[in-house]
């Protein structure tokens, strides 16, 4: 095996698609465990840790945030300049294992994972992000929803690296709550939900659904989020728990999962209404 | 065939040379070319928390680190806390209050714990409690541990005054 250090993305995205065999590595949280249990035999690692820029978080004028790829789930976790809505994700990021591993992972590292019952993914569906990617000599950018296309899959193509996940403002006047269930703290999630609402006045006027842990992929139902608008919470969990397709893991049944998932909804929207004052 | 590397670790103050097989984890370096047992081999998979050592001052899994990778960084094992006369203060705590029995976790329960105190003198039991929540150990149920950790905590902030 060989090691790179290149100090460009650039340089990262040509070592890349020079050879099939080379895996990217950031925090190594997850990419050294499964060298350790055999799953993947990397012929070349190809460190991002020395391009310059690729851990900062930003803000635009616009009110976004860019994460960049190699940015450590404790940096997210105490990075303080997010709107309310943003924040679902720097809530995740707390809820991410434990502060070695937080100290270590990143969220580009746990994004091309694709695991849905990961913290991030969820999160970042709520917080309609996008995923910027490059290759050697490409760039694009794809919604979160779009990323995630599959269990243990995304849309990134082999040649192809993170850059950065950026997340628009959101709305005035927002609450987020992140709701995880798992077998123990800092466990990977049976399930989660993610909830962004907005009000003006005393009427909800925005809200966005994610969960994470039903399905192959984290999803939202625009429906359901409909629903919610027009006060319907009960026709919104029903929605959202018709679009689930749990499996069954060492964390959970799929039954347990079907079952547990409407309180979860419930408990976490009710939460969101409460902080945000809507009776 | 494996790419073998030569690179420089400071481990506990020492620079040390090291030449291995690229893959190799830092855990593998430190225990099986450097001879540093402290830090132990649990699950080999970042969950159990007994590899613990403290790279630039913040406890990492030596499990999932990349020894190759640590060129330029500080290491801190268990064996870089004591010195010849005395063992460190928060070793010390764990003796007195039995917060070790059959020694597994202590080397990663003590770097990490010693890394909460550092970072935060003042830390609380709940700070202390979510700080080791990464480390597993199967013997003392914990509280002994905790209380190693509060009686260190306290000496630290009393020899401060």
């Amino acid at each position: 095996m060989k090691i790179h250090k290149p100090t460009t993305l650039q340089e990262a995205a040509g070592l890349l698609a020079a050879d099939d065999g080379a895996q990217c590595i950031a925090g190594g949280a997850t990419l050294v465990a499964m060298m350790n249990s055999g799953v993947v035999e990397p012929s070349a690692l190809i460190s991002l840790e020395y391009i310059t820029g690729l851990n900062e978080i930003t803000k635009s004028s616009d009110g976004s945030v860019i994460i960049g790829a190699s940015a450590k789930h404790k940096t997210v976790a105490a990075y303080v300049d997010f709107s309310e809505a943003q924040n679902i994700v720097g809530i995740a990021a707390d809820k991410i294992a434990h502060p070695p591993i937080r100290n270590m992972g990143t969220i580009g590292g746990s994004v091309v994972v694709g695991d849905p019952a990961a913290d991030y993914p969820t999160a970042l569906l709520a917080a309609e992000a996008t995923i910027n990617i490059v290759g050697q000599d490409s760039s694009r950018s794809i919604s979160a929803e779009d990323f995630f296309d599959g269990f243990l899959s995304t849309a990134l193509e082999e040649d192809e690296l993170v850059q950065s996940i950026q997340i628009p403002a959101g709305p005035e006047n927002a609450v987020a709550v992140y709701d995880k269930i798992a077998k123990i703290a800092g466990d990977i999630a049976i399930l989660s939900v993610a909830v962004v609402i907005a009000s003006s006045g005393d009427s909800c006027d925005y809200v966005r659904i994610a969960v994470g842990g039903c399905g192959p992929t984290p999803y939202r139902v625009p429906e359901a989020e409909a629903k919610y608008i027009d006060g319907d919470l009960d026709a919104a969990i029903e929605l959202l728990v018709a679009a689930s397709d749990p499996m069954s893991d060492v964390r959970g049944s799929a039954e347990y999962r079907r079952k547990v998932l409407p309180r979860v909804l419930r408990r976490a929207l009710t939460t969101a209404q409460q902080m945000g004052g809507r009776e | 065939m494996n790419n073998t590397l030569t690179y420089d670790l400071k481990i506990n103050g020492e620079i040390e040379t090291v030449t291995a097989p690229a893959q190799e984890t830092l855990l593998t370096v430190l225990r099986e070319r450097l001879h540093l047992t402290g830090a132990k081999r649990g699950c080999d998979q970042g969950v159990c928390g007994t590899c613990t050592v403290l790279i630039n001052g913040e406890p990492m899994r030596g499990c999932l680190t990349i020894a190759a990778l640590c060129e330029g960084a500080e290491i801190t094992t268990i064996e870089g806390l004591a010195t010849p006369e005395a063992l460190d203060v928060v070793q010390q705590s764990f003796v007195d209050t039995g917060g070790i029995q059959c020694g597994f976790c202590s080397s990663g329960m003590i770097l990490t714990v010693s890394s909460i105190l550092k970072n935060n003198p003042k830390a609380s039991e709940t700070e202390i409690r979510e700080g080791i929540s990464g480390n597993i150990c199967r013997c003392t149920g914990y509280e002994k541990i905790i209380d190693a950790a509060v009686l260190a905590a306290q000496q630290i902030n009393g020899a401060g005054r």
